[in-house]
Order: structure tokens, then sequence, then C-alpha cells
């Protein structure tokens, strides 16, 4: 209990908890006739970590990732349901989550840009309370870290990055909120980034990762869920995420000019279990995850036959599949 | 919490000075509304008149500074997503803001000495400033009740995302309400009641005061009962705000 400072804290009671979770978003448009316009972003979400594990949220952009987040570091009410963070509530109780937890944007924002590093690390640190005897050491020490110097502006997308860590972390909290942390690095930035959160993780903290990037769930989760519009879809390890595909293939075609309508074809043929469809520079890559194997392949072709393949190869389903089928479904 | 509160004056203060935009308008500001004053009042009314004319100017610029400067401020922080990180403090809400407001209203010190200094070289108005003590802590106590009615406006700011534009409809009517632009023999009776619960009536009256050589203190003490009043009036106010917003999800812009 003395080490999280947390209520009712145990060995068996979750870090963090949603229960039955709705959140909706009402906005209102018009300045005499008044519409108001309803958004449900989270539809009777549940899940919760274990204190010391590294769960991952995945999910497509406006799935209800950040919305969650942001209900749990406080920042959001939800509409309905039940919510604790290390046995508090954060509705009722948001001042004892605030000191306990660490939250740290993937984007642009959230940091003084004309300050400097040193600056944005002083202010927040004397925000979030960190002791006065600790407080140059610390920032010594994650300075030393992300080793910036400079105003912000000046910043690379994976210096605030850093920098953004740096923050999360000042006040040394148990429980950490990772939104998308990579999104933007680049790979060497990235993976430098996914040691620091396999570090933190392997230091005892409890750690809530949003991410769009299946192989840095796989890399980094314990478990998982998978969010999409609002509702969880499937929770489990990985690895069992992963055997949820395992009967299938993934069938990979790289084309050129395919239409909507030979897309449609093909997600209308036997044995499709879901369509991905990525655009890289010049051509479209497909990712058809078939319960037929290879015998899929002729019938494929045959639907693309108006688009120029240049290549198709047939694999084994990694948790990108298990995801891209799981949200398809959804 | 006097730490956050000194290193967010701190944060301010670095944040305006670096701001170009922010500078210009300080620094030509005060010289515009002194120049109008001067200019719209003439030598004919004696020095003592202009000079009076001078600080409420001052005033002018000083609350002018807290409403907008600090609607501004907070739309920055919103846009650059650093609200929502001081909202999700374990830091209450009214030390991180307060900072803000004292720091623009402090700049309204800067305010005054560029507003007398300009009278002086430009329209030859000598500093009329018979207990200079007396001044001082009257600029304090207004500096302190300006910052302190910014406040309270500034709970509202942290709901709405247009805080810079609710801060200029809230610009003029106290201006008006304070009797820093007409006197207040030509304004209605029924503004009298609202012009004592404004903190730059009484600001501008110990300024006055204090310059002429009368007894500002009570004038003073007004400064200080309004800042506290004030004070007690927006920390539940924040706290309403804030629930309020994260009720609405607007800390944040899109």
């Amino acid at each position: 209990m003395a080490r999280f400072g947390a209520r009712f804290y145990s060995a068996r009671v979750p870090a963090i908890e949603m229960a039955s979770v709705s959140r909706v978003f009402r906005s209102r448009q018009g300045a005499f006739r008044r519409r108001i316009s309803e958004v449900e972003a989270l539809r009777d979400v549940s899940f919760s970590v274990e204190p010391g594990e590294l769960f991952g949220l995945l999910g497509p952009n406006g799935a209800g990732k950040t919305t969650s987040i942001k209900i749990l570091t406080t920042l959001l009410l939800p509409t309905s349901g039940s919510v604790r963070v290390l046995g508090f509530d954060p509705v009722r109780e948001p001042n004892e989550i605030r000191s306990r937890v660490g939250y740290v944007f993937g984007r642009d924002r959230g940091l003084y840009d004309r300050l400097s590093a040193l600056d944005n690390l002083r202010y927040f640190a004397d925000v979030y309370r960190v002791p006065a005897r600790r407080k140059a050491a610390r920032i010594a020490e994650l300075l030393e870290l992300v080793g910036l110097t400079g105003r912000v502006e000046t910043y690379s997308r994976g210096m605030r990055q850093r920098l953004h860590i740096a923050r999360g972390l000042l006040h040394d909290p148990p429980v950490l909120f990772l939104d998308e942390p990579t999104i933007g690095l680049d790979p060497v930035g990235a993976r430098e980034l996914r040691e620091t959160v396999a570090a933190l993780r392997d230091s005892g903290k409890t750690i809530l990762l949003t991410t769009h990037y299946m192989f840095e769930a796989d890399e980094l989760c314990g478990r998982v869920a998978v969010i999409n519009k609002g509702r969880i879809v499937a929770e489990g390890t990985p690895a069992s995420l992963k055997a949820r595909v395992l009967d299938t293939t993934v069938i990979e075609v790289v084309a050129f000019n395919v239409s909507d309508a030979a897309l449609d074809t093909v997600r209308g043929l036997d044995g499709v279990e879901s369509l991905a469809v990525k655009a890289e520079d010049q051509t479209q890559v497909l990712s058809v995850q078939s319960s037929r194997g290879a015998a899929l392949i002729q019938p494929l072709l045959g639907a693309l036959a108006d688009a120029q393949v240049t290549s198709v190869t047939a694999r084994e389903p990694t948790l990108e599949d298990a995801y891209v089928q799981l949200v398809s479904e959804a | 919490m006097i730490r956050a509160f000194r290193s967010g004056l701190k944060v301010d203060l670095l944040l305006l000075l670096r701001s170009p935009f922010d500078m210009v308008g300080m620094l030509v500001w005060p010289i515009v509304f002194a120049s109008i004053a001067y200019l719209l009042l003439g030598s004919a009314n004696g020095e003592r008149v202009l000079f009076t004319a001078s600080l409420g100017a001052a005033v002018i610029i000083m609350w002018g500074w807290v409403i907008l400067g600090a609607g501004f401020a907070l739309d920055t922080q919103r846009e650059m997503g650093t609200l929502e990180l001081i909202v999700g403090a374990p830091t209450p809400l009214v030390v991180l803001i307060s900072p803000v407001m004292i720091a623009r209203a402090a700049f309204g010190i800067y305010g005054l000495v560029v507003t007398l200094a300009w009278g002086r070289l430009v329209f030859g108005i000598p500093f009329l400033i018979n207990d200079w003590a007396a001044f001082s802590v009257a600029a304090v106590g207004c500096v302190l009740a300006i910052g302190t009615l910014g406040l309270i406006a500034a709970s509202t700011f942290i709901l709405y995302r247009a805080a810079f534009y609710l801060g200029i409809s809230l610009q003029y009517p106290v201006y008006i309400a304070s009797g820093l632009i007409l006197p207040f023999a030509i304004l209605p009776g029924w503004l009298r009641p609202i012009s004592w619960l404004l903190a730059p009536t009484w600001g501008f009256r110990a300024l006055g005061k204090a310059a002429a050589g009368q007894t500002p203190w009570p004038d003073i003490g007004m400064c200080f009962a309004l800042s506290v009043i004030y004070l007690l009036i927006a920390i539940p106010c924040l706290a309403f705000f804030e629930r309020l917003a994260r009720d609405r999800a607007t800390l944040k812009l899109a």
C-alpha cells in the first residue's frame, strides 16, 4: 500500500478499472434554432489493468482510446459507469489520482514552446508537487535521460516526445498513461522510446499504452484490448488474439489501379474473412485474410483482373491481422 | 503551492517577454491610451486634471491587460495543450491560474510608469505625486484587486473556447462602470452600486488621492478587501467551471 499510496491497494485490486463506462459528447449548433448532436464515444467499456502490468489499448482513429485515457486521468467525466484508478474515483476524488498518475501525449502539443526543456521541467515539477529537496536532482536526471537543450520550438517531434516522457515521469507516478507515444517518430526514435517504455514496465510501473502499431503492442504489452467505435471488441494476451486468426492465411497483393468495385468483389469472395487496403506511394497493398488458404489466390486475381498486380504472397497471420479482422467484424 | 505560484508567475512572464505580439502591444498600448487622454482633455484643464487622466489611462491598461491578456493566455494554453495538463495537475487550479492574472496586472505598473513618463516627456505634465509611499501601496493594492477580479472572469475562460472574445466583452463595461472613461457625475445612478463592486473604481481613487496628497487609505483598504472577496468567489467558481469543462470536454480545442 505504501508504495503506491493508493486506497485499498493490494495485489488483488486492479490499478486501473473501467466498468460499463459510456461517454456521450454533445455539441450545440445554430444561433436561434439550437440543434444538439450526440456522439457516443464510449459504449459500455470495461477492462482492468493489474499493478505492474503494461496494458495496450488498440484501435483505429476515433475508436475511443484517448477518451478512455482522459476519463482515467480526470480530464473528462464519464456519462455513466464506474472508474477506479488505484482505488480512487476520478469523478469524486480527482486530486487523489492527479498526484499519482502521469499522462504523456503522443503529439506536438502539451509543452511550452517558448521555454527551454529545463524551464518546462522546472515548472511542471512545481505544478506536480515534486518535493523541493528532490526537484533539482530529478530534473537533472531526466534531462540527462532526454539530453535536450534550447527552446522547445526548435525541437523535432522526437525531441518533443522525449520531453513529454520526462515531464510525465517528473513526479515518479506509479501509473502512467501513454497516448500513442511513438506516433510520427522515425524508426530509430520509436525504437528508443519503446526501450524506455519497456524499462519503465520492468521497473514496476503500471502502464496503459494506446497505439496504432500492432508490433509495438506485441513487443511491449502483457495484455491488450481492441477498441472500435467505442466498444471493446476483444481482450487478451497478444498470443491469444493471434490465435483467433491462426486458422487463416494472409494473402498480400501489391497492385496498381485497384478500383472500389474490385475491392467490393474481393470482399464478397467466398472464404474472405477481412480485407485491409494500404496506399503506399503509387501502389495499393491489399491484405486479405482467408480461411481457404492459398486456394483463394486464383479467384482473388480474377477479381483484380482490371488492376496491375505486381506481387502476391501468402503468409502466417500476425497480431496486426488479428486486429484488422476484429475491427472489420465490428 | 507557493512554489507553484512563483513558478507560474515566472513562466507567464517569460512567455510574455518572448512573444513579439504581446511585447509590441505592451510597448504601444500605454502610449496610445495616455495620448488619447491628454489630447481629449487638452491643456486648458490644468496639470492636475491631466495627471489624474493619465492615472485613469494606467488603470484602463491594467484591466485591459488582465482581461484580454488572461483570455489570450488561456486560449494559448488550450491551443498548446497545456491547459489540460494544468487542470489535470494535483495543485489547485486557482494557484495555477492566478499567476497569469497577477503577472498581467503587474505589467500595469509598467503601464503606469510609461503613461506618466510619456505625459512628462511629450505633454510636459509633471509628476504630481505628493505621497510616494501611499502611491506605491495604492499601486500594489490596485494590481492585486484587478488581478483577482480577473480571476473570477478566468473561471469562465476555463469552460469557453473563445476566452479572448469573452475578455473583449468584459473590457469596456468595466471601464465605464468604474468611471475610467466617463466621470461618475454623468453616469446613471443605478450604475453606482455596480462601480462599488469593481476593483478599478477603488484602485483609481486610491492612486488619485495618494497623488493629490489626500488620505487614500480607505480606498486602498477597499482594494485589499475586494481582493480577498474576489479570491473567495473565484475559488469555488474555478472548481465549478473546471467540472463543467470536464463534463463538456472543452479543455481541448478540437
